[in-house]
């Protein structure tokens, strides 16, 4: 799933840099997060991934989603992301857009499924619909701010898509390591949001053609 | 003397009247004891039945109220699970969380939304729904209350808890007016999906299960505070009834204050009043069920099964006293009969005494009169005798003369011999007369009795015989043996025929000495006469020409018998007249009887 991810953030970045910035060359931040301790779920649990303890919501176990805060100019087209319903659990549990993503939510479970969120940056339902519902229902995130997605049907099923307002972020692993690459030189900040509540961030000064080594704790 | 039946004599009365006087008190003391026993069983056995079945109605009740708690509880967790829910408590949408639990609760509360208590009446529909939050403050529905149901305010307040637990509330909630009733809430805890925690809770209000067992009577009500709602009650006997029960309202007393049960009078009525905690140990105030079970049936039971007794027991005492004067009668018969005979035979003995006094007195003046007499005479007679006798002596009498005074003399001689006799007889009646118990040699007495009775004239040539052993020695007076001895040998001889034989044996055996004496009789003695020929003065109708005065075997006999013997007649018949003396032989084996 991690790979997947760094796949696809990957793809976004190179997507956005070769868009703007297409003479400098692309600068890479490389580092580790240190996360805090993960829980220690029950078994039954262990599936569940998007934690909400006393108003925080926290992966499960914990990652966390770095990016980097700075003045980007606009998308030149609008992003797509895919939020999966499958196994009666969404996939990817933690997803992180860009501003103004459209992001699908197809239906890969033979049952039926009903995607709705209450968060204050987005909240939407997507009524009842099963695998073969055409088009694929989907929503246009033009919020930034953090999205706990459920599903009406079945109670347990949690994601959140934690909307961002720049192009530049991945998902770390369990072991709180990351890489963002193709960014432009410049003066940035890099922030790692841990939970809802808890978020490092550092500044951070790019050269052309720089590696960065960051870590943030 | 008998006696009619109907007519006891006076203690047989008195034994009978007795007798059923104790029967009666008996019966009585029994029937009462019984009675009691009786009793006091029904009222136990009707108190029990009593029991059992209030304990029957309770625990249908129980038994309702449980599926109907564990029904409704299962109902709001399934709602505090829902996605919606959560959503709006945890993503921060408290706005949206009265809209969306009206959707998910849209079958679970009263149609039509406005929640109508009258519509929602024994439903499983909720009047009102309220959450609460973390902290068990109640969140406010927003946009008016048509979507959760219409509370009051003040008792909207009542909802909250010092803080929301993992475990479901179970509560009663009234207003001091209590118009509107109680409602029954259950406060659900909303939990974390992932953490189990309670995040908030959603409370349900139901309107309480109307519990009437329509054949028993009993109607269960509620108590919380100083409110009690009872259905069908009215307002006065539900203020009189509130009095009445136990004040443990405080809540630290909600825990002590378990199940009672009372009696108590009420609107005219009976009532067995039992109360107990509904919600113990729950976060809300304490509340108490409050059953009513009526006793009228019961008491009207308890009487008719006490006049049945009564009835009863009247029944079995007027038997009893019919069977107790049978009873008594029964065993009062014997009683007078008893009485009567021995009535009776206190107549007959007093009699008897009487009789035997007068005879003993009589025959003691007899005796003495035949003393007397006998003393009287004798000195008359030894004077006529030997007056006569100097006559013969003087010689001066012609020869047929001096024959004559010679009979006369002979006369006198006879006549001191009876008079003698009689005397002796006379002694004997008094008895005076002791008899020596010297030793009496029979065979020498019977030898010289046999002498005498050869010296005396006679005429009639009789051939005399006499078997008996040398040596026979007897116990006895050896003049009055002879005395016996010469009145038998006079009888044989004077009453025998002429030529006739006399015949005398003796013998002894086992210590008594028999003699018999027999003779041939002139004539037999009659069977008739038989019997009397011992008493005195008696002479058979045999021999008028023959001299005697009836008294020499009566003589004979008392004396055998002072020796400790006998004389009685063997035979007599044709030919042949027979008479056996026994006496005792010596020396004397055995005491003088």
């Amino acid at each position: 799933m991690i790979p997947r991810l760094h796949f696809l953030g990957a793809m976004v970045a190179a997507f956005c840099v070769s868009g703007s910035v297409a003479a400098a060359e692309p600068a890479v931040i490389e580092g580790r997060v240190t996360l805090p301790a993960g829980r220690e779920a029950p078994v039954l649990n262990q599936r569940y991934e998007i934690v909400s303890k006393g108003g925080v919501v926290a992966p499960n176990p914990p990652v966390a989603v770095v990016f980097l805060a700075g003045d980007f100019p606009a998308a030149e087209a609008q992003p797509v992301a895919r939020m999966l319903q499958k196994d009666l659990a969404f996939e990817p549990r933690i997803l992180p857009v860009r501003v103004g993503t459209k992001v699908e939510f197809p239906n890969l479970d033979p049952t039926y499924h009903n995607v709705f969120s209450y968060s204050k940056p987005k909240r939407f339902d997507l009524g009842r619909y099963r695998a073969d519902e055409e088009p694929v229902p989907y929503q246009i995130f033009d919020t930034p701010g953090l999205v706990t997605l459920r599903c009406d049907i079945h109670e347990h099923m949690r994601a959140v898509i934690l909307v961002l307002e720049t192009p530049h972020f991945v998902v770390t692993d369990t072991d709180g390591r990351f890489q963002l690459t193709g960014i432009a030189p410049g003066a940035y900040t890099l922030k790692a949001w841990i939970s809802s509540a808890s978020t490092l961030e550092r500044a951070v000064e790019l050269a052309d053609g720089a590696r960065l080594e960051v870590n943030l704790e | 003397v008998k006696t009619g039946r109907t007519q006891a004599p006076p203690q047989a009365a008195r034994f009978r009247r007795r007798l059923l006087a104790a029967t009666m008190l008996l019966l009585c003391a029994l029937t009462a004891a019984a009675f009691l026993v009786v009793r006091r069983g029904i009222a136990r056995g009707e108190a029990q039945a009593l029991e059992r079945e209030f304990a029957a109605v309770l625990d249908r009740l129980q038994a309702v109220r449980q599926m109907r708690r564990a029904a409704l509880v299962e109902r709001a967790r399934a709602l505090a699970g829902k996605a919606r829910i959560h959503a709006a408590i945890e993503d921060g949408a408290l706005d949206l969380l009265y809209p969306s639990a009206l959707d998910e609760l849209r079958d679970a509360v009263a149609p039509p939304r406005i929640a109508d208590p009258a519509a929602a009446a024994g439903a499983l529909r909720a009047r009102f729904y309220r959450f609460l939050d973390r902290d068990g403050s109640v969140i406010p529905p927003p946009g008016g209350e048509a979507a959760a149901g219409a509370l009051p305010p003040e008792l909207e307040a009542r909802l909250a808890l010092p803080g929301v637990s993992q475990h479901v509330q179970t509560g009663y909630i009234a207003g001091a007016r209590s118009g509107a009733g109680v409602s029954e809430v259950f406060a659900t805890p909303i939990l974390s999906t992932e953490t189990g925690e309670p995040i908030a809770a959603l409370v349900l209000g139901f309107e309480p299960p109307r519990l009437v067992s329509e054949r028993s009577g009993l109607v269960a009500g509620i108590r919380v505070g100083d409110t009690l709602v009872i259905p069908g009650l009215d307002p006065a006997a539900t203020a009189q009834l509130l009095a009445l029960l136990p004040d443990d309202d405080a809540r630290s007393g909600g825990a002590a204050a378990g199940a009672r049960r009372f009696e108590t009078g009420l609107d005219g009525a009976s009532w067995l009043v039992f109360t107990q905690p509904l919600n113990p140990g729950s976060l809300y105030p304490p509340a108490h069920e409050v059953c009513l079970f009526p006793l009228a049936a019961m008491q009207a039971r308890q009487r008719r099964a006490g006049l049945q007794i009564v009835g009863a027991g009247a029944g079995l005492l007027a038997l009893g006293f019919l069977g107790s004067h049978r009873l008594a009668a029964r065993f009062s018969r014997p009683v007078a009969t008893l009485e009567l005979e021995s009535h009776e035979q206190r107549v007959q003995r007093r009699r008897a005494e009487a009789e035997l006094e007068a005879t003993s007195a009589e025959l003691e003046r007899a005796a003495r009169f035949s003393a007397d007499a006998s003393h009287q005479l004798k000195t008359p007679v030894t004077v006529l005798r030997a007056g006569l006798e100097e006559i013969l002596a003087r010689g001066a009498v012609p020869t047929h003369e001096a024959e004559e005074i010679a009979a006369l003399i002979h006369q006198t001689y006879r006549l001191s011999s009876v008079i003698e006799d009689l005397l002796l007889l006379s002694r004997v009646d008094a008895g005076h007369l002791r008899v020596a118990a010297d030793e009496v040699d029979l065979a020498l007495l019977i030898a010289s009795s046999l002498d005498d009775l050869d010296a005396s004239p006679d005429e009639l040539g009789l051939e005399v015989t006499a078997d008996v052993p040398p040596a026979l020695r007897i116990s006895g007076e050896r003049r009055y043996v002879a005395l016996i001895l010469q009145n038998l040998l006079e009888n044989a001889r004077k009453y025998n025929l002429p030529g006739g034989r006399i015949r005398i044996a003796a013998s002894e055996a086992a210590g008594r000495v028999h003699l018999t004496v027999g003779n041939t009789a002139l004539r037999p003695i009659p069977p008739e006469s038989q019997p009397h020929i011992f008493e005195r003065f008696h002479r058979a109708a045999m021999g008028e020409n023959i001299p005697g005065y009836g008294i020499g075997l009566n003589l004979a006999r008392e004396l055998a018998r002072l020796h400790g013997g006998d004389l009685r007649l063997l035979r007599s018949d044709a030919d042949w007249t027979e008479f056996e003396v026994s006496f005792r032989s010596y020396p004397a084996t055995r005491p003088h009887p």
